[in-house]
């Protein structure tokens, strides 16, 4: 059957746009002290993010004049070639060793993340095969353990970077994942606290994990260590008040907050642009996810359902949990905000996800 | 293809419902962080964020009564730059050039400093005046001068003890500085600058000017010339004597008002540091020591006011008493015989004392402790003021209140003996002995003044006026002569206590010599006290070592504040026909005769020989013309049959006396220093051949 094609979703396109460029001026701001310091550079950042941000539209401009219907087989081989560079980020001489971390493989003029490839291809995978074993899903050995295995085997490989924050993401987004695509309630109830146990097991063995967890229940307490980074950013986020310090005027970016331009960059937007420009991401945020879900509900088939709510879904729960962190209402996990925060191949990705989803939008119909 | 079923659809409508949730929640919680919570929050943040720069206020300066600086703050002035003013009237290489001028400091290095990036550089601390005053003629864009101020005690060391001591922060540590340092050292100041997380300065940084706000002046009751004269004195007795410590105190009894204040070891206040922290110590009022005899005013002013004894009791004085199987004796054990109660007074009596104290009993004498202020803090305005140490009364015995009525048992510190003192002279009115006279606050303006504090009536003023008189007749006859000062009415008391050990008992050879005394004594103007702890030599006696030094404080003191002199009319003089016996002991039988009957007196000679062993009543005793003194000899014949002669007591003799004596006595002398004997060996009494060598030791009294 062909489907029609209609124009892609013009404010889902024009709010990412804008959250982008919103982006781009706030690394700016935040990191122009510390890059300058640290690389006599003012533009350090913004520079590579730009650049990033091009290859990123790119790839969402691209991505949304393809028919998404014809990448399906795409999505084997992408998470294939993800789950190749999830080990080959763990071998030595490969990964780059950044604060005690292993997450991305040196490209000699840039760098790349698996996992934030590994992300998408998850999510474009999942609504493929789930699409196609619709019905199957809810018998739990047939059905629903297969999938577990996959997230386990992925989740369980990110871990070893470590990288807590993205295996939750994706654990997150898979899951909720099998509960779109028809998975019994019950079954995903027991999975829920069973996950949980696990997390709770994560914070548990690993004694920095523990510690950030205590600090986060009163930071006031671990204001010199733990709860410092907390505590920097509830300074920054109250110093902004309702209209902010003004744009460039963030004093909790000198060396005070850090991460300041990458986890921790809607502190700094929220001290210099107040709670007027919280509000404004805010809003946009939930513009973006409104339109991704609408794209779900109206997309012609199952796997179009199912991807437009799954990438929707990745970026929407990536950004409250970002927004939890800085806010001190979540223990500090360590992953960024979408469309914002710097990180090439975050933004790279998550823009190509939402060329996907721009690719479901153009075969929407009413109904 | 499949279409999206219902469930599917269902469920991610239920999706979006929950995101929509969090959003909304979200949106909760940074209206609560930055609208609720923003004013808290942010006024945290730049507390965070804030480095102070000080600024000292400047102490307020000490005078004394009549004005006059005992303790100011020098003002040195700090060169600062704010680049950005500099920057924005675009002078910074004129200012570089000028600065390098006068501050003869490397223009390239000057230039370096205005142009950098920060709010607030110094170009250079501490500089002289002379430099201070040209940068200020020249008004520079940017370039300000700070003051920076140091205490400094212009007259070095004297009245150290009151003044005390100011660390290098410019805040008081010890005396006056610190008692009144939230006074005189008023409110620091600050400059508050914005620093990033590494302490540099943020640019456009918030700056907040706090200006200091300077302490205010002190005036004291201190008269810088009566202080000197009484520090004067003190060296002066230090350097004679070599005293562990002395002290003094010159007390106006009708204010309260402390004149002048001194302790001994001493110390240069500008330059503590070069002291042993001992000689910081304020014996005047740090240390209680057992007074002795200047105690007996004590208990002469209760038994008085309390008509326990009459003026014109007799007493009689065997040369000691028993009291609870113990005996006690008056000093050297001799008896003073049949006399008044002045006489006791005069004769410093233990013997008559015990007797008037045990008559008065506890209940009574302890009323009286307490309400001349022992064991009590007199309240003097410096700090570390010690209580003393009074016997409790549930648990004083009959002996402690017989040692007691003599000057034993209890200790008392300096000040609460002479505000004591006061009472009697200030005619029983007991006033709060007192430093601060007023305050001056920074402008100039009189922020308070001192009035002096009644504290409570002790004595009638018929019975401190009586007391006063028989004081008068310790100077004028009693064992208080060296303190008289030609033209003055002085009447006082002297002290000799042994010291206690460290491990209980008293001490052999150690004395505290005091002497207690005020002038006029019809109108006393001023009290004083001079303590002299362990004067090496001998005598070691209150009237010999202090009452001197009383004596010239007095005399100066009066003749400066233009006290009027009293005629002492001649009646009145020849009214009393006492006189001191003199000290005949050791010399030859007919030159002590001789010298007993020039003063009037008679003799009765007891013994065989040709020199007197002992005499009754001893010397320096105050008896009537006429009264008969009895002479011990030495058994000659004795001496000659056997060969052996008994050593006589040489102590105090001068070096000349001493071999006058021993070739009478066919000895030989063996000296070791020079000056008054204050050792010998053998010991007197011991019979030893003629022929025999004695070896005396000799230091310096005066």
């Amino acid at each position: 059957m062909r489907l029609k094609q209609g124009p892609p979703d013009l404010m889902l396109f024009l709010v990412v746009v804008l959250l982008v460029c919103i982006g781009l001026i706030m690394i700016f701001s935040a990191s122009a002290v510390t890059s300058d310091v640290k690389y006599q550079d003012a533009f350090f950042f913004v520079k590579r993010q730009l650049i990033w941000a091009v290859f990123g539209l790119t790839a969402m401009l691209v991505l949304m004049k393809m028919n998404y219907q014809k990448l399906r087989e795409l999505g084997v081989a992408g998470l294939i070639l993800a789950l190749i560079c999830l080990v080959a980020v763990l071998l030595p001489g490969i990964g780059m060793d950044v604060k005690g971390a292993v997450r991305q493989i040196d490209l000699g003029f840039t760098s790349f993340t698996p996992s934030e490839l590994t992300k998408l291809c998850l999510v474009f995978f999942f609504a493929s095969s789930l699409s196609l074993n619709y019905g199957k899903i809810k018998s739990f050995v047939q059905g629903l353990l297969p999938y577990l295995v996959l997230i386990g085997v992925v989740c369980g490989l990110i871990m070893l970077q470590p990288d807590l924050g993205t295996a939750l993401i994706i654990a997150v987004t898979a899951y909720l994942m099998l509960v779109m695509a028809g998975a019994r309630i019950s079954h995903m109830l027991i999975l829920a606290l069973l996950g949980v146990g696990l997390v709770c097991l994560a914070i548990y063995l690993e004694p920095y994990r523990m510690v950030r967890f205590i600090a986060f229940l009163d930071p006031w307490k671990y204001a010199s260590d733990e709860g410092f980074q907390t505590i920097q950013s509830l300074y920054a986020i109250g110093s902004g008040g309702l209209f902010g310090m003004g744009l460039g005027q963030s004093r909790q970016k000198f060396f005070y907050l850090p991460e300041q331009h990458t986890d921790f960059i809607f502190a700094i937007l929220g001290e210099e642009l107040g709670y007027l420009g919280v509000f404004v991401v805010l809003t946009l945020l939930f513009i973006f996810a409104w339109r991704g879900f609408q794209i779900a509900l109206k997309a012609p088939d199952i796997f179009g359902s199912l991807l437009a709510a799954g990438i929707t879904t990745m970026i929407t729960a990536q950004a409250s949990i970002n927004l939890g962190v800085v806010s001190g209402s979540l223990p500090v996990t360590g992953i960024p905000l979408p469309f914002i925060s710097y990180g090439g191949s975050s933004l790279m990705f998550t823009m190509a996800g939402v060329g996907l989803l721009l690719s479901v939008s153009r075969y929407t119909h009413d109904r | 293809m499949k279409t999206t079923g219902l469930e599917i659809r269902k469920r991610i409508a239920t999706l979006f419902f929950i995101f929509v949730v969090v959003i909304c929640l979200l949106a909760g919680r940074f209206f609560w962080l930055q609208v609720v919570r923003g004013d808290e929050l942010a006024e945290r943040a730049l507390d965070n964020r804030m480095r102070d720069i000080t600024l000292k206020a400047k102490r307020g300066t000490i005078y004394d009564r009549n004005g006059r600086e005992l303790a100011i703050s020098v003002s040195t002035d700090s060169v600062y730059a704010v680049p950005a003013q500099i920057r924005k009237a675009k002078k910074e290489r004129e200012v570089a050039q000028k600065l390098a001028e006068v501050l003869q400091m490397d223009e390239k290095e000057i230039y370096d400093r205005i142009t950098r990036q920060v709010s607030f550089v110094w170009i250079k601390r501490q500089v002289d005046l002379e430099t201070s005053r040209k940068l200020r003629e020249l008004d520079l864009e940017g370039i300000g001068l700070l003051e920076e101020s140091r205490r400094f005690y212009p007259k070095g060391t004297l009245a150290s003890h009151v003044l005390g001591i100011s660390g290098i922060d410019n805040t008081g540590l010890d005396g006056v500085d610190l008692y009144y340092d939230q006074l005189i050292g008023g409110t620091d100041g600050k400059i508050v600058i914005e620093h990033d997380a590494f302490g540099r300065e943020i640019p456009e940084a918030t700056h907040r000017y706090i200006p200091p706000i300077d302490g205010s002046s002190v005036v004291l009751t201190i008269d810088e010339t009566i202080q000197y004269i009484l520090e004067r004195e003190l060296d002066k007795v230090m350097e004679q004597r070599q005293p562990k410590a002395a002290c003094g105190i010159v007390m106006d009894p009708k204010t309260g008002e402390i004149l002048a204040l001194a302790s001994r070891p001493n110390f240069d206040p500008n330059r503590y540091n070069d002291y042993p922290a001992d000689n910081r110590r304020n014996f005047a009022v740090h240390n209680a020591y057992e007074p002795g005899s200047t105690m007996k005013i004590v208990t002469a002013a209760a038994a008085m006011e309390e008509d326990t004894v009459k003026v014109s009791d007799r007493f009689h004085c065997p040369g000691s008493i028993k009291v609870s199987n113990r005996s006690i004796s008056c000093a050297g054990g001799t008896s003073h015989g049949s006399m008044d109660f002045a006489g006791v007074v005069e004769n410093s009596c233990n013997v008559g004392f015990i007797n008037i104290g045990l008559k008065l009993g506890l209940e009574k004498y302890y009323r009286y402790l307490n309400a001349f202020g022992f064991g009590q803090k007199t309240g003097i305005d410096l700090p570390g003021e010690a209580k003393g140490i009074i016997v409790p009364q549930s648990r004083a015995t009959q002996i402690d209140l017989a040692t007691m009525s003599f000057g034993q048992a209890n200790a008392v510190t300096p000040i609460q003996l002479i505000a004591a003192a006061s009472t009697i002279a200030n005619g029983g009115t007991y006033m709060k002995p007192h430093l601060l006279k007023q305050v001056i606050a920074p402008d100039g303006k009189i922020k308070e003044t001192i009035t002096p504090t009644k504290v409570r009536q002790v004595l009638s003023k018929e019975t401190a006026k009586e007391l006063c008189l028989i004081l008068e007749g310790v100077v004028k006859n009693g064992s208080g002569r060296n303190a008289q000062i030609e033209g003055y009415r002085v009447a006082g008391k002297t002290g000799t206590a042994q010291k206690i050990a460290p491990g209980g008992g008293y001490m052999a050879n150690e004395y505290v010599a005091s002497f207690l005394g005020f002038a006029p004594a019809d109108d006393p103007r001023l009290v004083c006290l001079i303590v002299i702890d362990a004067p090496k030599g001998y005598p070691y006696y209150g009237g010999w070592v202090a009452a001197p030094v009383f004596r010239e404080v007095m005399a100066d003191s009066l003749r400066y504040l233009g006290v009027p002199r009293t005629e002492i009319s001649k009646e009145e003089s020849n009214q009393k026909k006492t006189v001191a016996v003199p000290d005949v002991i050791n010399l030859p039988l007919d030159e002590a005769v001789q010298t007993l009957r020039k003063v009037g007196l008679k003799v009765e000679v007891q013994g065989d020989g040709n020199l007197v062993w002992g005499q009754v009543p001893k010397a320096n005793t105050r008896v009537e013309q006429n009264s008969r003194v009895i002479v011990y000899l030495s058994p000659v014949e004795e001496q000659q049959g056997s060969g052996q002669v008994t050593l006589p007591d040489l102590e105090g003799k001068s070096m000349k006396e001493v071999a006058r004596i021993l070739s009478q006595l066919g000895l030989h002398l063996s000296p070791d220093g020079h000056g008054l004997a204050y050792k010998q060996s053998p010991a007197a009494g011991t019979r030893v051949p003629v022929g025999s060598t004695i070896k005396v030791s000799f230091q310096p009294l005066e």
